[in-house]
Formats: C-alpha cells, sequence, structure tokens
C-alpha cells in the first residue's frame, strides 16, 4: 500500500447538497408560525431584530453541522485501495479493493446539478449493500477521478471481474439468434396456464369473484375494492406475462441467450462463467403438471426490480436439463440426469441427506422434502413447502457462510446452514438438519469453498 | 449442555468485557423512554383525564417485565459475540437464543469498515463490519478495544490481498 497519496475532502458545497431539505424545512416552520402576518408586518420594528437574530442563530447552528460534516468527509486514493472517511459523530471508515470494484456511476441528483456536483458510486458487486458513495465532488473532478480509479483497475491482474469496460453489450443482438440451437421455448397456452395456477392468481381471482357475488346479491360499495385488488394483479399479471411471452432461450458458446416481450422484444445473454447460483423452483399447482421455472444470480445484470432473473419462466424436467447443462456444465457427478430428477422432486437417492423426524413439528409441510446434497463442484439444497425449490451453488462462488440455530432448533438437535451469493437473492439454505452434520458440513464447506 | 457448533466457543476471540456497559447504556436508555412513554395514561390518569385504569396499569407493567427479561439474557449476550481468525476465512459468532457462526473467506472481502458510536468511543471501542458481495454474507464484531480494531483491519486488508480469489 502506497503512502504518498493524500487525503483529500469533498468540494465543500456538499452537506448542503445533503442538507438543504432542512433550510427549506425551518423557513417553512417560520413561514407557517407567522401566517397571520402581512408582508409589511414580518419585516418592522422589533420583530425585524428578532426575525434576523434567530435566523443568523439558525444559520450559524446548521452551518456549523455542515462545516463538521465536510470536515469529518475526507477520500483517498492508493493504487489498491479507495477509502472514505465520513461521519461526526458516528465515524465510519470505508475502503473498497480497486480490483474488485465492478462499475463506477456518477450521479447527480437534482440539487447536485444546480451546484455541477457529482456524486461517485462504487459498485463494488450488484448488491445494494456494498456500495461505497463518494458525495460531493465537482464535476471536472469527479470524471477525472473515475477515469483514474478505472485505469488502475484495468491495469491491475486480470480477473472475472473485469467488466468495467463493458466488452459486450447484452442488448447489442448477436449476428443470427436464428441459427443459434435452441433449448426452450414456451408456447403461449402453457404460459397462460402457467400463469393461472399460480397461488396468487388463484386467491386473487377467488377474491375478485367473491367481491362480485357480495356486490350482486346487495352490498353496496363493495365495488369499489375489486379495482385496486384488479390493478395490482393486472400489473403483476402483465409482468409475468411480458417476461414469458415468446420466450426463447438459445445456447451459445459462452453460455446462453434469451429473448422474451410482448410489447417489445428483449434479448439478454448469460455467460455460464457469471452465474452465481441457481434455483429450480416447483409451485404447489405447477407440481401436478411437472412443470418448473429456473431462476439464477448473475453478475452484471442491472436489476430494476428484487426478483430473480428468470432464465425458463415454466417448461418441464427436460427443458431444466438442457438450460442446467448449460449454465452449469458441471454438477460433479457422473450421473448428472438422475441426480437433477431427484434434486428437483423429493427423495434421498444419490445421497441426498434429509431432515430427520425431529423437523416434522417445525415444518409438518416440508421436512420430507429438505435436503442437501453436496458434489464435487456443488452443493444443492432443498427446502420449501407450497412451492418446492432446489437451489445449486457452486463452492466457488460462495460469498460467506451462516451457520444458524434457533431456540426450537437447539431444542430438537437441529441446526440450519445459509450459503449466500453474489448477484441476487438466492441463496443455498440447509433448512432443519442434524445439528451434528450440519456443524460438520460448515467445517468441511470452509475447506471446500476456498479451494483453488 | 455442550451445544453442537461447527467450531467449539471457547476458539473464539470474545468481545471486550466493557462492551457489556455500553449494551447496558444502550438497554437503559431504550428501555428508559418507551417505560416513560408507558406511563402517560397513568399520569393522565392522576391529572383527571378519564384513560382506561387497565392501560394505566397493564402497559408499564408490559415493558418492565419485558425490559428485565432482556436484562437477563444481556450479559450472555455479550459473552456469545467473538471472533476467529482463520489461515482461510474469519469467522464471527453471536446470539444465545439464535446462535450463529457466519463463516467469510479473505479471498471473497470487498471492503472492510470500521464504525464507532459515540458510547462505544467512551469506553474506547469500536465496531467492525466485513462486507462482500453477497447481501447476506456481512460479519459483524462488536466490542473490540479501538487499537485492537484497527489491527485487525489491517490484517483483514493484506490477508483479503493476499489470499484473493
Amino acid at each position: 500500500m502506497s503512502n504518498n497519496d493524500t487525503w483529500q475532502r469533498v468540494h465543500p458545497a456538499s452537506p448542503f447538497v445533503h442538507g438543504w431539505l432542512a433550510i427549506v424545512g425551518l423557513l417553512y416552520i417560520y413561514w407557517q408560525n407567522t401566517d397571520e402576518l402581512s408582508f409589511a408586518e414580518r419585516f418592522a420594528g422589533d420583530r425585524l431584530l428578532w426575525t434576523l437574530g434567530l435566523a443568523g442563530a439558525a444559520l450559524l447552528v446548521v452551518l456549523a453541522f455542515y462545516f463538521l460534516s465536510w470536515y469529518f468527509t475526507r477520500y483517498k486514493l492508493t493504487e489498491s485501495h479507495v477509502y472514505v472517511n465520513s461521519g461526526t459523530l458516528f465515524r465510519s471508515q470505508k475502503q473498497a479493493r480497486i480490483d474488485k470494484v465492478q462499475g463506477i456511476d456518477i450521479a447527480q441528483p437534482l440539487v447536485a446539478r444546480l451546484l455541477g456536483l457529482a456524486e461517485l458510486r462504487f459498485d463494488v458487486a450488484d448488491s445494494s449493500e456494498s456500495v461505497l458513495r463518494l458525495a460531493f465532488l465537482s464535476k471536472a473532478d469527479a470524471h477525472a477521478l473515475r477515469q483514474l480509479i478505472l485505469e488502475r483497475a484495468n491495469s491491475g491482474t486480470p480477473s472475472e471481474a473485469r467488466v468495467l469496460t463493458d466488452p459486450a453489450d447484452p442488448n447489442q443482438a448477436d449476428p443470427n439468434p436464428a441459427t443459434l440451437p435452441l433449448m426452450a421455448k414456451v408456447p403461449i397456452g402453457r404460459l397462460l396456464a402457467s400463469l393461472f395456477l399460480q397461488l396468487p392468481i388463484v386467491i386473487g381471482t377467488l377474491a375478485c369473484l367473491t367481491m362480485v357475488i357480495l356486490w350482486l346479491t346487495g352490498v353496496q360499495g363493495i365495488i369499489a375494492g375489486v379495482l385496486p385488488v384488479l390493478l395490482s394483479f393486472g400489473s403483476w399479471f402483465y409482468k409475468q406475462l411480458n417476461q414469458g411471452w415468446n420466450y426463447t432461450a438459445s445456447a451459445m458458446d459462452t453460455g446462453m441467450r434469451i429473448s422474451y416481450g410482448l410489447a417489445d422484444t428483449r434479448q439478454h445473454s448469460i455467460p455460464a462463467g457469471r452465474v452465481q447460483a441457481i434455483c429450480v423452483t416447483a409451485p404447489l399447482l405447477w407440481r401436478l403438471v411437472g412443470w418448473y421455472k429456473v431462476e439464477v444470480n448473475v453478475l452484471g445484470t442491472k436489476n430494476d426490480d428484487a426478483d430473480n432473473f428468470q432464465v425458463l419462466p415454466v417448461g418441464d424436467f427436460e427443458s431444466v436439463t438442457r438450460i442446467m447443462g448449460i449454465l452449469l456444465p458441471d454438477l460433479g457427478v457422473i450421473n448428472q440426469r438422475e441426480v437433477l430428477a431427484t434434486a428437483v422432486s423429493t427423495g434421498y437417492e444419490h445421497g441426498f441427506i434429509g431432515s430427520p423426524s425431529r423437523a416434522k413439528s417445525l415444518s409438518p409441510g416440508a421436512w420430507k422434502h429438505q435436503g442437501f446434497l453436496v458434489t464435487d463442484t456443488t452443493v444443492i439444497s432443498r427446502y420449501g413447502w407450497l412451492a418446492r425449490t432446489a437451489t445449486f451453488v457452486p463452492h466457488s462462488r460462495v460469498q460467506g457462510m451462516e451457520f444458524s440455530q434457533g431456540p426450537w432448533e437447539q431444542k430438537r438437535k437441529l441446526a440450519g446452514v445459509r450459503l449466500f451469493c453474489a448477484g441476487g437473492n438466492i441463496i443455498g439454505h440447509l433448512h432443519q438438519v442434524d445439528a451434528q452434520i450440519a456443524a460438520e458440513f460448515t467445517l468441511a464447506q470452509a475447506t471446500r469453498q476456498v479451494e483453488r | 449442555m455442550t451445544a453442537t457448533t461447527p467450531w467449539s466457543p471457547n476458539s473464539f476471540t470474545p468481545a471486550h468485557p466493557s462492551y457489556f456497559k455500553v449494551k447496558l447504556t444502550t438497554w437503559a436508555i431504550t428501555w428508559g423512554v418507551i417505560l416513560l412513554v408507558t406511563l402517560i395514561p397513568g399520569v393522565l390518569l392522576l391529572a383527571g383525564v378519564s384513560t382506561p385504569l387497565w392501560l394505566a396499569i397493564a402497559a408499564p407493567v408490559l415493558a418492565l417485565v419485558i425490559a428485565l427479561l432482556i436484562l437477563r439474557i444481556l450479559r450472555r449476550q455479550v459473552l456469545a459475540l467473538g471472533y476467529l481468525e482463520r489461515e482461510e476465512d474469519f469467522i464471527v459468532r453471536s446470539g444465545v437464543m439464535w446462535r450463529k457462526q457466519v463463516v467469510i473467506p479473505y479471498g471473497r472481502m470487498q471492503y472492510v469498515e470500521v464504525n464507532s458510536g459515540p458510547l462505544e468511543r467512551r469506553f474506547g471501542l469500536c465496531q467492525l463490519t466485513l462486507n462482500t458481495a453477497g447481501a447476506g454474507a456481512t460479519a459483524h464484531v462488536y466490542g473490540l478495544p479501538a487499537e485492537q480494531g484497527q489491527a485487525l483491519r489491517e490484517r483483514l486488508v493484506s490477508a483479503g490481498e493476499e489470499k484473493m480469489l
């Protein structure tokens, strides 16, 4: 770590951008409390003196806070790290490794734009928590600093997090998608059927029907309740429909490409190397027809909502195996297909370890489904009651692991282990397994996940 | 009763004993305020405003009972905190009722944060947070003496560079 780089302060106007609301708030309170006065009365005689005095005092307090906030906010750029210190009372010191920075955004909130300031946001991963912010710099400084950090990042060691220059824009069309081998396609009939076989839709439809019946039998005003329900379900339904409409998935050299869309066709390419975790879900009613949904955690996708990235809206086991074959080619077992079949259903073949019957009283509906299997490359875990889920987390993708045991689990000598991954909400979860087995798994997994 | 956990509780570096005072002060302030709020119906009653009698009695009693229950496990909560530096990863433990041991490999660390609130600074303590790319994979170390916290941060940062995956 080179120490020749010095600490620098942010732009002096920065606190104002954060705190302008305070000033507006004070003005508003003043205005409210002197409502009954005319304009001339506000600024006459004794009142003028008081007003000016109080305003000056308030201004001094606010300025003092601003100054302290500015004074304690400092940043430093070294060869390998960015450091940001902030906080007057609650001091925080943050740092980010430059070679792990995945992208730097320059953001300009309204007030900052008016003042010609900009905020740097370091996307050190894609989970919202790990964002480092540096606010505010003058716009020119922000661009220069961004350029400097990007240069340092690119001159560093090669790593898979090398996306700063954005080599492949996922929205750019490939030469000819039609020539790529087709992996899965969702017919419109199946998509509609799959949507209506989901519990939220069933419940929503039932609720609407009940209200209509009540209305017809003479309960007044109930129809007003239908509208918001319809609206919220409508938007959910449209989103699902849009994501599955005309859905095709095809194989590429590096991964897969999907396209879908109702109004406009969207295309995404998903490089297999950027997939962090895979989740195969079978909602309650889909189990009757043997359908599954496949979602992934993938680095570098800017998802506007909290949902996971969907790579198969609905499909049978054959489609699931094909997609898994691309995204996770090496499951770490010889009989890949059979293991996959056990993983997405219920059973203890191929070495799956389930919850002991002691877990029955804690999860009466799910304990028979819960279980896990460790292969050479991956941890497969099954959990869930109504919607049964199987998650696949490769050892090398585990960001952190949590062994946990609640009071009811302690009594029954059960424990759980969570495997956290980057790029989305999917986690591996060993739910309510024997405490001894969970502890041994944690110890062994700690070794497995740092193997190179 | 010996609990089944991956790593034995004894192998961890415990939180500094004075962190208990930090927790105790926080507890006293929080529950003091809550108790004051629950006393409002009683005061109103004494002032002659018609207030249900049960509310004036039940609310403060309930607050007091919960506060004392929490106080009972406060010391054990502090004793349950600890961290363990290993060859390849960093482990923190916490919790009495909900026991947890979180494992973060050095190579997956993204940044390390050292924070100290006014109360912690008074006792010369700080807390350290270790962040990764995974949303849930965050390790918190509470009740670290300030110099120990800085030293630990330096060690973690250099281990992260060395063990980068």
